[in-house]
């Protein structure tokens, strides 16, 4: 169960963490093909893509990681479509892990067809023994088929002169029944290789495109033994650098972290701050020293704890006392209600995880992280994608925690405030040579006027009709998202829908931007249903990794502008819009910051001149650069080009000057409007 | 998956009726047990009599856990046709047993086999939905650890196994998220506008791959995040805050269930055989 393995025992142990997440992501990936291939009428054929999740875990991991997904993901499609989804799943998994290995050796199309074939005889055997136990099953499926046979054949023998037709298929259909062995056997291996051969072609593909995909994880385990003892560390000249990259990421750098201190390191983005939490956490440094009294112990009882950036990620268990035990060594019983009162999390153990907001995921990671009663805890970034109220109750937890526990902290933020309540802030400079281009982003030309400008014009683009919205009516599950909602936004328009987790806010910019029809209640586009004009109005969505379809910056642009790659004027123009060098053009999109792919989304969208751009947290997992350099772009776009924004968001902050009039959404209702900034 | 953007009840994933009768809190590996022996006893012995007795569990099931009938998912009108066209054909096939009422001869044969396999899936598919409809996710992976125990000398990783699932289970409904802001992104966009010839002829192959590409990315991403995750947390270890396992409830549970497939078993093969 640990994972303090030597690696040379490795490859016989029990799943690595890295191993582990990509069999259940998979998995869950697979299931989810094979569900929606069962239960999606005529959707069969999207059984096929589950072979590729599988193919690449064969392809990238040990046969023991392709079965762990197997069984997690055939347990899954069974509790969801029953026994046909389970079958679904173990296929993919058998197909895919045949294309996979074929792939890790290296070999061809033609070992894949004959090892296919083997497959398929070894399946169709397989196939035929099961049905000749199950006699009685057989004969009922046989009689049924029989008897749809048949019942066709004396409708045809109705129709004049059809007689001797419908008598030859009732007898053609006996006699194949009768060698039904030869049958089955004959369909599983034509099947088998079929899908194997689409498989392959599949996932040959998708590797292609995956090559340039950069590896995002961070930790690796702690491999030193000992006794486990983190602090005092003192690092002496700490230089890193990252294996093909021509400049360090880190350092120099001498500071050290003494018991029971609060330390806040901050610096701006490429400085470092990430590289230096991978060496407090157990990495080597390239250069310079680390001196600890013992073992890093990361994740072990006394050792280093860390919390990361993304709330959703690290949470692990589907319940909340689940997640505050996941890990801990099999045996270890702690006291999970006192834990989740220290972070204020109390009453909420049988809640699911999956309904928690961004600041209470956070605060139990923190309760996660204390159950390991570590000596040396790091929270990295960990407010950076929560709201504001979030924001201060995580800061609150964090800062009692010295006092009450034996621990060292190191908080590591972007944000100088949040450094105010450590006992000491270590600023990282950093040399520059890491961040990405958003100071050039910044000082891009103003985009010009494209659109004739229309100040505030009191025509309205989008009226929403006493919209109301119910997910899944009429059943047990039925949740009311919005009630009773009546506004308009009009040409020109800035307008912020504000409200926290679960308002309903994300709902209805699904609504405005037509992919969601409201169960009541009309949202018109210049007078028709915007659900019948979807396109026309523009969204960007939080996950903007998610709308960035195609594999480099000028395929995506020009696909989701609608004209082709080749019009190479056009891209330029249109990365131009959003401040982007034409220089990105050509870069894969996998190799972009987070902010550059939010302004790649943007160009596309703008690039069809939508009737309004609707943007669902457009700020989140920015850091505070890009965040500003962003908002002055949206502003200047509204100003002169008379672009109508609608901003979807938990936060205020510097969005006064893009959205002057604001609605507060609060449980799916519209509270008072307020309106500021002299827009009437 | 398709987006909610349909008005009829939809398949709700993963989540269990509201409720905590006798059956919510019957422990999920008796649940799992259950449905693995009457999957078999209904893949060996498909008989009316079995079928029916699986029915009427079903039923008394679905009303101890209080479960309504706004629960089902709607029924798609193709399955009514599909099921309509299957009965018409095979009731025309004719064949023993034969009924006369009055002067009109039924040969009921034929419609009684479709009926018959027919009943079995539904009671197949009834049995899943039990499952899915009173257990918390949550509960599933330590049930799995715990019935895979006697596997663990054979060298099985049943502890692998149980942390995948609980990990996938976790996973499944974020995936879900973002495969319907994939979809509805895909939607935004307009069609592709595609150069040569050969390209416009391999449209949908462009748009799978596409499509999938991105997906696993997405996928790839997460799964790092969560390795991350993992390792934080020192590997792999304790999954679950509360034991679980068999109480007097799951006791008498499985007895019920074990005696009803005798009894179908037996009557089965004696008295009442459907051939």
């Amino acid at each position: 169960m640990t994972a303090n393995e030597p690696s040379a025992l490795r490859r016989a142990g029990s799943l690595q963490p890295v191993e582990l997440a990509q069999a259940s992501v998979m998995a869950a990936l697979c299931a989810a093909t094979a569900i929606i291939a069962v239960v999606v009428p005529f959707a069969a054929g999207v059984s096929l893509l589950g072979t590729v999740p599988m193919g690449l875990l064969a392809y990238r991991y040990r046969l023991r990681v392709l079965i762990a997904a197997t069984v997690a993901g055939a347990v899954i499609a069974f509790l969801i479509a029953g026994m046909g989804g389970f079958m679904t799943v173990v296929d993919c998994a058998y197909i895919g892990g045949l294309t996979g290995v074929v792939k890790r050796r290296g070999r061809g199309i033609f070992t894949v067809f004959w090892a296919a074939l083997v497959a398929g005889s070894l399946f169709g055997v397989l196939a035929v023994a099961a049905l000749a136990i199950l006699a009685r099953l057989r004969h009922l499926i046989f009689d049924s088929v029989t008897a749809n046979v048949n019942g066709l054949a004396a409708v045809i023998a109705h129709i004049p002169d059809m007689e001797p037709a419908a008598e030859r298929l009732k007898h053609d259909f006996a006699t194949a029944l009768h060698y039904w062995p030869f049958l089955f056997f004959g369909w599983a291996v034509i099947t088998i290789v079929i899908v194997t051969l689409i498989g392959w072609w599949a996932l040959t593909r998708v590797m292609a495109r995956l090559l340039g995909i950069p590896d995002v994880h961070k930790l690796d385990s702690s491999t030193d033994s000992g006794p486990i003892a983190p602090v005092p560390v003192r690092l002496h000249d700490v230089r890193f650098r990252y294996p093909k990259v021509d400049h360090d990421a880190l350092g120099p750098v001498s500071l050290s972290v003494e018991p029971g201190e609060h330390v806040a390191v901050t610096g701006a983005n490429g400085s470092g701050k990430t590289t230096l939490m991978l060496m407090l956490a157990g990495r080597e440094p390239t250069a310079g020293t680390i001196e600890r009294p013992g073992a890093v112990g990361l994740g072990k009882l006394g050792g280093t704890a860390v919390i990361m950036q993304h709330p959703e990620s690290q949470v692990l268990g589907t319940r909340v006392s689940d997640d505050v035990v996941w890990g801990l060594p099999p045996g270890k019983s702690i006291d999970v209600h006192r834990l989740l009162g220290e972070v204020g999390l109390d009453g909420l153990a049988e809640r699911d995880t999956g309904g928690l907001s961004g600041g209470e995921l956070q605060r139990l990671a923190v309760a996660a992280a204390l159950a390991r009663e570590p000596s040396l805890l790091i929270a990295d970034e960990v407010t950076s994608m929560v709201d504001q109220d979030g924001r201060d109750g995580l800061l609150s937890v964090l800062s009692g925690l010295t006092q009450h526990h034996r621990m060292s902290l190191v908080h590591i933020t972007h944000y100088n405030s949040e450094a105010d309540a450590a006992d000491r802030v270590i600023n990282l400079t950093g040399n520059g040579g890491a961040a990405d281009n958003t100071e050039m982003v910044d000082t891009a030309a103003a985009p010009s006027a494209t659109v004739p400008v229309a100040h505030h014009s009191a025509k309205p683009v989008l009226e929403l009709d006493g919209v109301g919205h119910e997910y899944a009516s009429g059943t047990p599950w039925a949740t009311t998202a919005l009630r009773d909602i009546n506004f308009a936004v009009n040409e020109g328009d800035g307008l912020l829908i504000h409200g926290l987790n679960g308002s309903g806010k994300s709902t209805l910019a699904w609504i405005m931007a037509g992919l969601t029809v409201p169960t009541v209640g009309t949202c018109l586009l210049d007078g028709q249903p915007v659900s019948d004009q979807v396109g026309a109005v523009a969204i960007s969505f939080q996950a903007a990794r998610l709308q960035l379809m195609r594999s480099r910056v000028d395929l995506e642009v020009a696909s989701a502008a609608g004209f082709s790659h080749r019009d190479y004027d056009r891209v330029v123009a249109a990365l131009a819009t959003v401040g982007l060098d034409p220089g990105l053009a050509h870069r894969r999109v996998d190799q972009l910051s987070g902010g550059q792919m939010r302004r790649v989304v943007l160009a596309g969208l703008l690039a069809r001149s939508p009737r309004a751009l609707i943007l669902d947290e457009p700020l989140a997992g920015l850091d505070a650069a890009s965040q500003d350099g962003l908002l002055r772009l949206l502003e200047e776009l509204r100003r002169s080009a008379g672009l109508t924004v609608v901003v979807i968001s938990h936060d205020f902050s510097g969005l006064e000057d893009l959205c002057p009039r604001t609605l507060h959404l609060h449980d799916g209702q519209l509270a008072a409007p307020t309106t500021a900034g002299g827009v009437s | 998956m398709t987006g909610p953007t349909r008005q009829r009840a939809p398949v709700v994933l993963l989540r269990p009726v509201p409720g905590h009768t006798v059956i919510h809190r019957l422990w999920a590996g008796t649940k799992l047990i259950a449905v693995a022996g009457i999957g078999v006893l209904l893949t060996f012995y498909p008989g009316w009599v079995p079928i029916g007795l699986v029915a009427a569990l079903i039923l008394t099931t679905a009303w101890l856990a209080g479960i309504q009938r706004g629960t089902l998912p709607s029924i798609p009108r193709w399955l009514w046709i599909l099921l309509f066209f299957g009965g018409a054909t095979a009731t025309f096939a004719g064949g023993s047993p034969f009924i006369d009422i009055g002067s009109v001869h039924l040969a009921l044969g034929g419609l009684l086999s479709f009926l018959r396999i027919t009943a079995v899936s539904i009671v197949l598919l009834g049995l899943g939905a039990m499952v899915s409809w009173t257990t918390n996710v949550a509960e599933i992976a330590p049930a799995v650890a715990t019935l895979g125990r006697p596997l663990r000398p054979l060298r099985v990783p049943v502890d692998d196994w149980a942390v995948a699932l609980a990990l996938a289970l976790r996973a499944f409904p974020m995936l879900i998220d973002e495969f319907r802001v994939l979809y509805a992104a895909r939607r935004l966009r307009p069609k592709m506008v595609l150069t040569t010839r050969r390209q416009r002829r391999k449209r949908w192959a462009l748009e799978v791959v596409d499509i999938l590409a991105t997906g696993i990315t997405v996928a790839l991403r997460r799964a790092d995040e969560v390795g991350d995750a993992i390792t934080a947390r020192g590997g792999a270890g304790q999954i679950s805050a509360v034991p679980s396992g068999p109480k007097r409830a799951d006791w008498v549970a499985l007895s019920i269930v074990i005696v009803m497939c005798a009894i179908a078993v037996t009557l089965e093969l004696t008295v009442l055989g459907t051939l």
